[in-house]
């Protein structure tokens, strides 16, 4: 495998009796190839006039590495790979490097081992084109070509690439590949890999001439629940009645059921996992809601720009870790120089931002609740409106800071992606704001119950007056409330910029759903907030699911609430209480 | 809250601006002294003081907030709209007398409960019916179980909200997210031609008037009485042996209706109504007008609604960045400094004052004590 040795390799006919070498050891033990790279196997097949001498040797490389291999056939197929005939007289395979220069000439690279040729000399060898005829291929070697290259990734180290390699050959529906998939299916290790290969072996049997080879294919089919062969099957049901195979059609029936069962298992599952998704969703959006407005009283309206700054804040945090921050807003140029990095580091800005838009957001509430709400706790409704009106500021800048088109927020790696079992697609995302869910009301919990910040906001909001009497510190409880609550919200930004847009009009798409939420968990009740955001996510998803249309299914949970109301007019759980008025 | 400029305007003070906003501005606009943009703007903001009188009613009233009195007053709208669609007639492209939004979606004829509206009594009864109908159901389901307060206002908030999604849909046979709009006639008359202006005019400035004369009456008389004791103190009420939630419900109902009569008188003059007509959005705009203009008042809610328009149009055009800022910043400003609106400034400098005269005279007294203590 050294290049030195290659570099050594003089005379055709050396070249020659290395490749006779080379077959006999082919036809044997296949360990010959060790000790030529790619490239040489190439530059040596490309020189060689003998067609069938070029596809045994390209046909070696069906074990080799095929991140080296599959550029290098590319380039061939593609005519990139020139012979050109050195001072000596041997003929070698090149490839162009760089651009012509004045005289239309170019320099020339070995293409065995990738150094520049150069001439007795020492100097780089330039030619113009006419001095070099292009290493051709014809159909034959080019499907040779194509089935090195199709066995190269059918057999690729990576599970991925082998899993989409073999799903596509099942695709194919080209019944020649069949030996060559069973010989894989009889070495795969991988569990996945090897239910595919069954799968696509499944699929290209369909098409054998053999009545009972078809039979059982569908049969397997059947047994593996394959929802990509549906329209095989009906395909080859409708040809076996035609042709009157009256098991073949029974075998495709029992198939399609076992079918449609499992497809209607997987959406089921999968309605289940989305309203899980889509209420941790609203759980998070919630939360923060669940404490402004269930514990305080204090109905936000501006509770989705604090939002809306959890997910610029993220969007900010994500730029400083990429190319950095430069923005005009009013005019004034603002620069913050970034970090540069990129894949992993990168990905790490999302563990930044996550407490970063929290305290972002804690701070906005901080200066809300001192600047506007604390005169208001006795005058609910007129919180509403002067929230509003911050409300409305509040979008305004964000505009004019930020654009009033969205800004692109890209999730890290270990967010996108998914993860498939059993058919049922678990997006990452999804999965992670499940979590998310579950954390943030812990963390919720936790600071509400085992902390004495906790106990004083429980005491204070309980009963305002008698705190104050004990020594309580009501307005300060009051500001550290507002601002906790505010900080969820920011949270609740941070992970909804890696489920959709950020504009400045994120926020008012949750405003009604998050208030929705915590009327009907019952105001002041934590715990009911959790179970009405997994309620109306799982009444949600499964609506849209059974109407098959998003809008309806949001109008009739909006009535479901309405009538739910009437049931419980204060929620789930009610906070019982003697006081009238 | 009688205790504001509202009481003590004199009812001649009140008539006269009423004759000024019924007779002398289209007299002012048919003789050339006030341009028909101008007149047209003043209709919109008429409209806009109905819908702000319905919202008052609820809430400076009865203490109910509702946020979806911009339901009611699109409703009123759409059922005016439906008539004035119809009378569009024949379609240059399609040449059919269906409207535009139909031939467009590929429907032949015109659906069921459209047919009626081709009779614009039929359309008029229709303006009071539905949101009547709506406001009653949705009334009876939340006031039965003792739905309020906070509750009340998300709750219609999200009413608003769901009936907004709807009229978005195609499917609903309304225009979709573009609405009606193209008007022609309305009663014979080419609707945008100005004498037809001037007179849907003098419709919104006579309609105002008697919404505000109705709600006068309404709220001076012992109905009014029940209604403001509902608001101070429901359980009282409820104990008192009246019936709270068909006080509330009645209300409501009639609330509904005087939006929609501001909706319907609306949509001619503006030329198109659209779902964004009804989003939450909207009523929060006119619960601020009320706000603005001081709740609790009939006056009040009918200033803050010029007032605050006003000030949209002024500072869209001059400030289209920052026009945002300036209404949501005054917002919380009159939230903060003037809770009874501006109609209660007097009432809130004369405040001020008796307490800076309690101050000097308790400090005057003090002063005596002390000097008659060192005489001693």
């Amino acid at each position: 495998m050294s290049l030195a040795s290659a570099g050594k390799m003089g005379g055709w006919g050396r070249m020659t009796g290395v490749f006779l070498w080379w077959v006999l050891a082919h036809f044997t033990t296949c360990t010959a190839q060790e000790s030529k790279t790619p490239r040489e196997v190439v530059a040596e097949a490309a020189v060689l006039m003998d067609v069938d001498q070029q596809k045994t040797l390209v046909e070696t490389l069906a074990t080799a590495n095929a991140d080296e291999v599959v550029p290098l056939l590319t380039k061939w197929k593609e005519s990139e790979i020139f012979q050109y005939q050195d001072a000596a007289g041997n003929n070698l395979a090149v490839l162009i490097d760089g651009e012509a220069d004045g005289d239309e000439k170019f320099a020339l690279v070995a293409l065995a081992t990738g150094k520049p040729v150069t001439a007795d000399d020492g100097k780089p060898v330039r030619v113009s084109k006419d001095d070099l005829s292009v290493a051709d291929t014809d159909s034959s070697l080019r499907r040779v070509m194509k089935g090195v290259t199709d066995r190269l990734a059918l057999s690729s180290p990576d599970v991925a690439k082998r899993m989409r390699a073999v799903q596509d050959t099942g695709l194919e529906q080209d019944i020649a590949k069949l030996p060559l998939l069973e010989q894989l299916a009889a070495t795969e290790k991988n569990g996945k890999v090897k239910a595919a290969l069954a799968e696509a072996i499944a699929f290209l049997k369909l098409h054998s001439e053999d009545v009972a080879v078809r039979e059982a294919a569908v049969t397997d089919l059947g047994k593996m629940a394959s929802i990509g062969a549906k329209d095989v099957i009906k395909a080859t049901r409708d040809e076996a009645e035609k042709a009157g195979q009256a098991s073949l059609v029974t075998a495709c029936d029992k198939a399609q059921a076992d079918i449609a069962s499992h497809v209607s298992f997987v959406n089921s599952a999968g309605t289940l996992f989305r309203g899980l998704s889509l209420g941790s969703v609203l759980l998070v959006v919630a939360i923060g809601l669940a404490i402004t407005f269930g514990l305080m009283g204090v109905i936000n309206m501006a509770h989705g720009e604090l939002i809306v700054v959890g997910a610029y804040t993220t969007y900010l945090i994500q730029n400083f870790f990429a190319a950095g921050i430069h923005m005009s807003p009013f005019g004034i140029p603002v620069n913050i120089p970034g970090l540069n990095l990129t894949g992993n580091a990168w990905s790490l800005y999302f563990l930044v931002a996550i407490p970063a838009s929290f305290l972002a957001a804690a701070g906005v509430g901080l200066l809300l609740e001192r600047g506007i709400i604390r005169f208001l706790y006795k005058r609910p409704l007129e919180s509403l409106l002067a929230t509003w009106g911050v409300s409305m500021v509040l979008q305004q800048l964000f505009r004019l800071i930020f654009g009033a088109n969205n800004v692109q927020v890209d999730s890290p790696a270990y967010l996108s992606g998914n993860w498939t079992v059993n058919d049922i697609v678990f997006g990452w995302n999804r999965v992670f704001v499940i979590g998310f869910a579950v954390l943030i009301i812990f963390l919720t919990w936790a600071t509400l119950n085992k902390t004495s910040l906790g106990l004083l906001i429980r005491a204070v909001m309980q009963n305002r007056g008698m705190a104050a009497c004990m020594g309580i510190r009501t307005e300060r409880v009051n500001m550290m409330t507002f601002a906790f609550g505010s900080g969820l919200a920011g949270l609740a930004g941070a992970f909804l910029s890696q489920l959709g847009n950020v504009g400045p009009n994120l926020g008012q798409n949750y405003i009604v759903d998050s208030f929705m939420t915590v009327v009907v968990g019952g105001v002041g009740n934590i715990f009911g907030t959790v179970i009405s955001a997994l309620g109306i996510g799982m009444a949600d998803q499964s609506l849209q699911q059974i109407l098959r249309d998003p809008v309806t299914g949001k109008i009739l949970v909006l009535g479901a609430i309405i009538l739910f109301l009437q049931w419980k007019p204060s929620g789930l759980f009610a906070t019982r209480s003697r006081s009238l008025d | 809250m009688n205790t504001s400029l509202n009481g003590k305007v004199p009812t001649i003070a009140l008539a006269a601006i009423a004759l000024f906003l019924v007779v002398g501005m289209p007299v002012l606009n048919a003789s050339g002294g006030v341009t028909d943009f101008t007149l047209n703007t003043w209709g919109k903001y008429l409209c806009y003081a109905i819908l702000a009188i319905s919202v008052d009613l609820l809430w400076g009233y009865t203490g109910l907030l509702c946020l979806g009195q911009s339901l009611f007053f699109a409703l009123g709208g759409y059922m005016l709209g439906m008539h004035l669609m119809l009378m569009i007639g024949p379609d240059p492209v399609y040449k059919s007398a269906l409207p535009d939004f139909m031939d467009f979606m590929g429907r032949k004829e015109l659906p069921g409960f459209w047919e009626p509206f081709h009779s614009f009594p039929f359309a008029a009864l229709m303006i009071f019916l539905m949101p009547g109908l709506l406001a009653g159901i949705f009334g009876y389901l939340a006031f039965r179980s003792r739905i309020k307060g906070v509750y009340f206002s998300i709750l219609t908030q999200a009413l608003t909200y769901g009936a907004a999604l709807m009229f978005f849909r195609n499917e609903l046979f309304m225009g979709g997210n573009n609405g009606f709009t193209d008007f022609r006639s309305i009663l014979g008359a080419d609707v945008r031609s100005p004498e037809t202006k001037r007179m849907l005019y003098i419709a919104s400035a006579i309609t105002l008037t008697l919404v505000f004369v109705f709600c006068k009456w309404l709220t001076t008389s012992r109905y009014g009485l029940i209604q403001r004791a509902i608001r101070d103190s429901e359980n009282r009420v409820l104990f008192s042996g009246y019936s709270a939630a068909n006080f509330k419900l009645f209300v409501f109902v009639i609330s509904a209706m005087i939006a929609a009569i501001g909706g319907a008188l609306y949509v001619p003059q503006v030329g198109i109504i659209n779902p964004s007509e009804m989003m939450t959005e909207k009523s929060l705009e006119a619960v601020v007008w009320v706000a603005v203009g001081g709740r609790g008042t009939l006056i009040g809610p009918i200033i803050g609604a010029i007032l605050v328009n006003f000030l949209k149009s002024w500072a869209t055009t001059k400030f289209p960045d920052f026009w945002l800022i300036i209404m949501g910043g005054s917002f919380v400003l009159v939230v903060l400094f003037l809770p009874k609106g501006i109609v209660g400034i007097p009432a809130q400098i004369r405040e001020i004052m008796a307490r800076r005269q309690g101050i000097k005279a308790a400090a005057a007294e003090e002063a005596l004590l002390t000097s008659a203590a060192k005489t001693k």
